[in-house]
């Protein structure tokens, strides 16, 4: 326990000297402050009579589609914007660890490869999950003190974006372990997320193709790689309180951040520094 | 109670070229055994496999066959670490830490509680020569020797009963190599076994007990300092000797050397060394000194490495 959470505090001390932390932190807090006060609220007689955000004002009586509206759109930005944005920040961190000078040090402590690994890959999740629950606990607050609007489904949005930002963060370890590259392991996880949404219009990209072979590579792709898009989507229904129609996305997501995160453990085992 | 700190038998590591599939043996067979309590200095030039050998009893580096042994337990568990200290050559802390951090992380590695890092730290900050001022500054503004001696520190941080070290007094002055010697010299009272690599020949012969040279991945020689050094022949220096007498002893002698119009004589055996002895003394000369001629360790190591 001691070693874990001595692995952790390192990647947040690193993330601070980095300014990781106070890059997101920062943006976290403008877009915060942006919210707070661009959301003007009029009550009359104690009751709720207008909110205006964006310069758009609506009774009382539509505020709760308004809200989650906004709260959408603060998810989708995050989920998208702010996981590129962490990937590209948390690859220096992967990457740093296998310095030579550094890694051979880490190794001759009475610490298993695994759990160098391991805790170093959860404090780094741990970072941007700080980040990305300061901004959704922030926001939620700010519009549940103004509307008195306080659903759960914003604050389920937050688990469902770092829960993607580790199965990317897999990528990176895979890639850092096996080319010590932060740059190759940047590309790799852009490359998902780029092909990734792609995937997700299989229905249409079918049609366009000739051979039953390469609809079945089409299909295969679908299901193995992660599904960012199909996640953003059950993100959108949690906010507007919608059922979820499956469920598949987000195990076969993980299913995919599990053996990539094994495999980078595997390579991490046998390799020689 | 195993009787060795470091114990490997025809350790050997191959490393092959992923594309290419040459090979390079960097460890060939080498199988070695250090004595609990000693302090042992592994010698060789670049390139010759010291670093190898020692990344496979820390496990950075896994055998490609053979085995080695830390107090008994096999190198690649993950427990036979808990007892060494590892200082590595060109090592890289992380210049965000303080000292204080830096020994604070590495001790929680370690397995230290944080009462016991609290206690320890300081102590161990000033023994090794960095004062208070140096303690919570970053280690990105730290000179190589104070680097130097917080990374001994790291090393010592667990209180280990191994310490492996890799060019120890590496940018530190003559100073503060002293120091660092004083504290390994009282670390060895307290029964520590010391492994030493170190390209600095008369530092190892200084401190160490035992040597072993390692040559293109073998291991070339191993003993005591002192039988390795000892015995290559007897020396005699006289002044004022004759010309004729002198260009007949420099005749006779394996080597010789003269100035100042002193003769130094370097004999193989001591009836050669009493001959001339004898017809010194004859010719009416002083005999300045006269003793069994030591090797310095430089020497051996030359004389191995050439050899080989």
């Amino acid at each position: 326990m001691n070693a874990t959470l001595a692995l952790i505090r390192d990647t947040f001390r690193e993330a601070f000297a980095r300014r990781i932390f106070f890059g997101f932190f920062g943006c976290c807090t403008a877009l915060l402050l942006f919210l707070m006060f661009i959301m003007r609220i009029d009550v009359i007689a104690g009751a709720l009579a207008t909110v205006t955000i964006f310069g758009n004002t609506v009774r009382g009586a539509d505020v709760q589609g308004l809200v989650v509206q906004t709260q959408s759109v603060i998810a989708m930005v995050m989920y998208f914007a702010g996981m590129a944005l962490s990937v590209f920040a948390s690859a220096g961190l992967v990457s740093a660890m296998f310095e030579p000078g550094r890694i051979e040090l880490l190794l001759s402590k009475p610490v298993s490869r695994t759990h160098l690994l391991l805790g170093r890959y959860a404090g780094n999740v741990l970072v941007v999950a700080a980040n990305i629950i300061y901004l959704v606990a922030g926001s939620w607050i700010i519009f549940g003190v103004k509307t008195s609007i306080w659903g759960t489904g914003f604050l389920l949005s937050s688990l469902c974006t770092i829960f993607i930002f580790a199965v990317l963060l897999s990528v990176l370890v895979l890639v850092g372990v096996l080319w010590d590259s932060a740059a190759v392991g940047i590309m790799a996880t852009f490359a998902i997320m780029i092909v990734t949404p792609i995937l997700a219009q299989k229905a249409q990209l079918e049609k366009l193709l000739d051979s039953e072979w390469s609809r079945n590579v089409l299909r295969g792709l679908y299901y193995v790689l992660p599904k960012t898009s199909d996640i953003s989507i059950i993100i959108r229904h949690l906010i507007l309180n919608q059922p979820v129609e499956s469920w598949m996305p987000v195990w076969s997501t993980a299913i995919f951040g599990a053996v990539v995160l094994s495999a980078g453990v595997w390579r991490f085992n046998r390799r020689t520094f | 109670m195993p009787g060795y700190a470091i114990e490997t038998e025809g350790l050997t590591k191959i490393f092959r070229s992923r594309w290419s599939g040459r090979e390079l043996t960097a460890v060939d067979n080498v199988s070695l055994r250090v004595p609990i309590g000693s302090t042992y200095g592994l010698l060789g030039p670049n390139g010759a496999g010291k670093t190898t050998f020692v990344k496979m009893l820390l496990s950075c580096a896994l055998p490609t066959a053979g085995r080695a042994m830390v107090f008994g337990r096999n190198a690649q568990e993950t427990e036979s670490r808990r007892p060494i200290g590892y200082l590595p050559e060109n090592h890289r802390f992380p210049t965000y830490m303080t000292g204080v951090g830096m020994l604070d992380f590495y001790g929680a590695l370690s397995g230290m509680d944080s009462a016991s890092r609290r206690k320890r730290i300081p102590e161990l900050l000033n023994l090794v020569g960095l004062d208070e001022r140096a303690h919570n500054l970053r280690l990105g503004k730290y000179s190589k020797g104070m680097l130097q001696r917080v990374g001994l520190a790291q090393a010592l941080i667990h209180s280990p009963k191994l310490l492996v070290l890799d060019e120890p007094s590496d940018g530190v002055d003559p100073v503060g190599r002293k120091q660092i010697r004083d504290v390994l010299q009282a670390l060895e009272q307290k029964g520590v076994t010391i492994f030493l690599n170190s390209h600095l020949l008369a530092e190892v012969e200084l401190f160490c007990r035992e040597v072993a040279i390692i040559q293109k991945g073998k291991l070339a020689l191993t003993g005591t300092v002192q039988e390795l050094t000892s015995g290559s022949g007897y020396r005699l220096e006289s002044a004022s000797v004759p010309e004729p007498l002198e260009t007949e002893l420099r005749a006779k002698a394996k080597s010789f050397a003269a100035s100042d119009g002193n003769l130094s004589l370097l004999f193989d055996t001591r009836e050669e060394a009493n001959r001339a002895i004898d017809q010194l003394r004859s010719a009416g000369c002083e005999i300045e000194a006269l003793g069994q001629s030591r090797s310095t360790l430089e020497e051996v190591f030359m004389k191995t490495v050439q050899t080989q």
